[in-house]
């Protein structure tokens, strides 16, 4: 069983304790939301089936185009970032971020999430 | 090469991705996914992007296959793959009249969006308990015979009626651009 109060709270210290982040979520690869932090102008149930059509898309992309085993998708606009990534199986983590936030740092923080989160929803 | 695009909708499990799999030319790029909700009792796999398949008609004309995913939080795919149809399809699975509701909902939607040629095909019609195309027509709230669109049966793992649909549908297209 996942516990997701648990989940919520490790997405909120995420959200909450990186510079630039403005929002999280943590969805089925069938898009449905698990546990997020959204921007309350967001809708949740439309932001999971985004980021799962996505990031399948991606996945898709990787293996009919010879890109292999795909690390993340990364959407950058002029106001901001969002990155999908595959968080163990069957899981999707959306990360949004905004312009400010160096990139390095940005991937460096959503690989440690993503390991700790896989951890908990294994 | 004149391409038509064509959009296939309808219900969860109605046969979209079936539908399309079986007529493509072409290895099927699939977005398929484990179910994790109640759909799983109905399948394991759904769509959560779209099915893109290919089908050659003769040296001019070429159709391509949109599939789209059946839930309703997916309908930001409805949207981009409607957007650029040419005519569509919308599958409703006869033997399972609890979801003719969403059915409509989703043949709303597209009439909400773009004034196409379509028609609706009907599934699973050997099944149990499946509706005939006059009852189903009711049910999809279209009351009017002579100005509904045209309902046919259709086995979307049978390639010769897949391909039957299509052609009804295209002759929709061409008596439209007439």
């Amino acid at each position: 069983m996942i516990q997701t109060l648990t989940l919520n709270d490790v997405l909120q210290q995420f959200v909450s304790g990186t510079p630039n982040i403005q929002g999280a979520a943590l969805v089925s690869s069938d898009g449905l939301p698990l546990s997020s932090i959204l921007p309350a102008s967001m809708d949740e149930e439309r932001t999971a089936a985004m980021s799962a059509a996505m990031l399948s898309l991606g996945e898709r992309i990787g293996k009919e185009l010879s890109r292999g085993v795909i690390e993340r998708i990364f959407v950058e606009g002029d106001k901001g970032y969002s990155i999908m990534v595959g968080c163990g199986e069957d899981i999707v983590l959306l990360v949004l971020a905004d312009k400010q936030a160096k990139q390095g740092l940005l991937f460096l923080e959503i690989k440690r999430i993503t390991a700790k989160l896989a951890k908990m929803v294994a | 090469m004149e391409a038509f695009n064509i959009a296939i909708t309808g219900n969860v499990g109605a046969g979209k991705t079936s539908f399309i799999k079986t007529i493509s030319e072409i290895e099927v790029v699939s977005t398929e996914k484990k179910a994790s909700d109640e759909v799983n009792q109905l399948k394991h796999n759904t769509t959560v992007a779209l099915d893109f398949g290919r089908l050659t008609l003769n040296a001019e004309q070429v159709l391509y296959l949109y599939g789209t995913p059946g839930q309703n939080r997916f309908d930001f795919m409805w949207e981009i793959i409607i957007e650029k149809a040419h005519a569509y399809i919308v599958l409703i699975d006869a033997h399972r009249p609890q979801d003719f509701y969403n059915g409509r909902r989703i043949f709303n939607f597209m009439q909400s969006k773009v004034n196409l040629p379509m028609i609706i095909g009907l599934t699973h019609t050997d099944c149990e308990g499946a509706w005939e195309a006059d009852d189903v027509a009711l049910a999809l709230g279209l009351k009017n015979r002579r100005r509904r669109p045209p309902i046919i049966t259709v086995n979307a793992s049978d390639s010769s009626s897949v391909a039957n649909s299509l052609i009804c549908l295209l002759e929709q297209l061409m008596m439209a651009n007439v």
